[in-house]
């Protein structure tokens, strides 16, 4: 099992989690690199197609995040 | 959609869900770590995976 | 079941007299004994093609969508609560259908009947609750009672849900204390062994779509499994498509199913895909108190935002 390499897929929402991630990342916090971030309009875009997308392609997690 | 893709036999923390405002930096980094640990505990996902070979 | 056929004939023969409605949608005798196939009949002439038995099992709710003119449609309780959600999902008006309802003492598991045989059946009629089968090498009475398919064993909306004609007496309703054995048998497996379940449940899927074409809440113009791009789910009969397929096309019905069988009485191959649909059906019941088509007034649950949504994460 290769630990070092998880891939998590988050969905973001361009108004709300997305803002997160980019005040994270001006503010120079420290958080875990598993994550691959797919912005998307709003969580009401997201269809249940890309979660199983998603996992079809190889990923080892799904993050939906509002 | 988690409760389905659970009783498929998907676990449960592969898929998560949560709300953050865009001013909770520093949630979202809560919220990263806790996924992360969680997904490593689980290790790498088998499962719906298509095999391309 | 035969005065009520002679009703709804009668009913069907008026209608189509007075020109009330231009076409009736209703089942006809199939090609070969104990089938029967849909029939849209446009004159008073056909009406004695009608035909209503135990082997109706098919859902006429799926053809009312996209007709021209006024149509009436015979309508068994889980059809009717489709009619429901088609006109709460806008894709009929209710002006434009005449229902002719039946009461509906549940529908016969086909493949269970034929695995007494070893030969083909050449007859089949039923009496009441006794079902008379018959092939080349034996004869059998069977009670109805034993051989009906599991949602319809399992049913508590036998009697229509709207209707503007009743084509027999109302039925009484069962009650059933569990409702859902079947999913809480899986759920009390490890993931593992579900996962298991499933995939020993579609190995035999041939990608057919019967399923999809069968069931009256799959009307997309474009289905995602036709979809090229992006292609969401591949081909062929690989186990991440079969999965992500059966997968897909469940969410699709979630909280708008009615479990009315169509999908298995469709399959070809005798997959059980109500497995995947009923733990969405027992999740809204469970999550929001939904049933699908009891009501026209009411939104469904994954259409409307309530402060009170028993999903923690939305909070």
């Amino acid at each position: 099992m290769d630990e070092k390499n998880i891939k998590i897929v988050a969905f973001l929402c361009n108004w709300c989690s997305y803002g997160a991630a980019d005040l994270a990342g001006v503010s120079r916090m420290q958080y875990p690199t598993d994550i691959r971030v797919i912005r998307i309009p709003c969580t009401g875009r997201l269809s249940p197609k890309f979660v199983l997308s998603a996992f079809r392609e190889g990923a080892d997690a799904i993050w939906v995040s509002g | 959609m988690g409760n389905l893709l659970e009783h498929m036999g998907i676990e449960r923390d592969r898929i998560n869900f949560s709300w953050i405002s865009s001013a909770e930096a520093t949630k979202f980094v809560e919220v990263v770590k806790e996924i992360s640990n969680k997904v490593r505990a689980l290790g790498p996902n088998k499962k719906l995976v298509k095999d391309y070979n | 079941m035969d005065t009520c056929i002679q009703k709804i004939r009668e009913i069907a023969f008026q209608l189509l007299d007075k020109k009330e409605v231009e076409r009736v949608i209703g089942f006809s005798n199939g090609t070969i004994p104990m089938a029967t196939s849909p029939i849209t009949i446009a004159s008073k002439q056909d009406t004695e093609k009608l035909v209503f038995n135990s082997t109706c099992g098919l859902n006429l709710a799926n053809y009312i969508r996209q007709q021209k003119g006024k149509i009436a449609v015979i309508a068994k309780g889980c059809d009717t609560r489709n009619i429901v959600t088609h006109i709460i999902e806008n894709q009929v008006k209710r002006d434009q259908i005449y229902i002719i309802g039946v009461p509906c003492k549940g529908m016969i598991n086909k493949s269970k009947i034929k695995a007494l045989f070893e030969d083909e059946i050449i007859k089949f009629d039923e009496d009441g609750e006794i079902l008379n089968v018959e092939s080349s090498s034996k004869k059998e009475k069977l009670n109805k009672k034993d051989y009906l398919r599991h949602n319809c064993s399992l049913c508590q909306h036998r009697n229509p849900v709207i209707y503007d004609v009743l084509a027999g007496e109302r039925v009484e309703e069962q009650i059933i204390d569990v409702p859902y054995p079947d999913v809480e048998k899986i759920a009390a497996m490890d993931a593992d062994t579900r996962w298991g379940h499933f995939q020993d449940l579609t190995k035999n899927c041939i990608r057919c779509y019967a399923c999809r074409n069968a069931c009256p809440l799959c009307y997309c113009p474009t289905c995602f499994v036709d979809e090229s791009g992006p292609q969401w789910v591949g081909k062929g009969q690989d186990k991440t498509d079969v999965n992500t397929f059966h997968f897909l096309r469940a969410f699709h019905c979630a909280g708008r199913c009615t479990d009315c069988g169509a999908c298995v009485e469709a399959c070809p191959m005798e997959i059980n895909v109500r497995d995947f649909t009923r733990k969405l059906n027992k999740d809204s019941l469970d999550m929001f108190g939904w049933e699908a088509g009891l009501d026209l007034t009411k939104r469904p649950p994954l259409d409307a935002y309530s402060p009170d949504d028993p999903n923690h994460f939305i909070k």
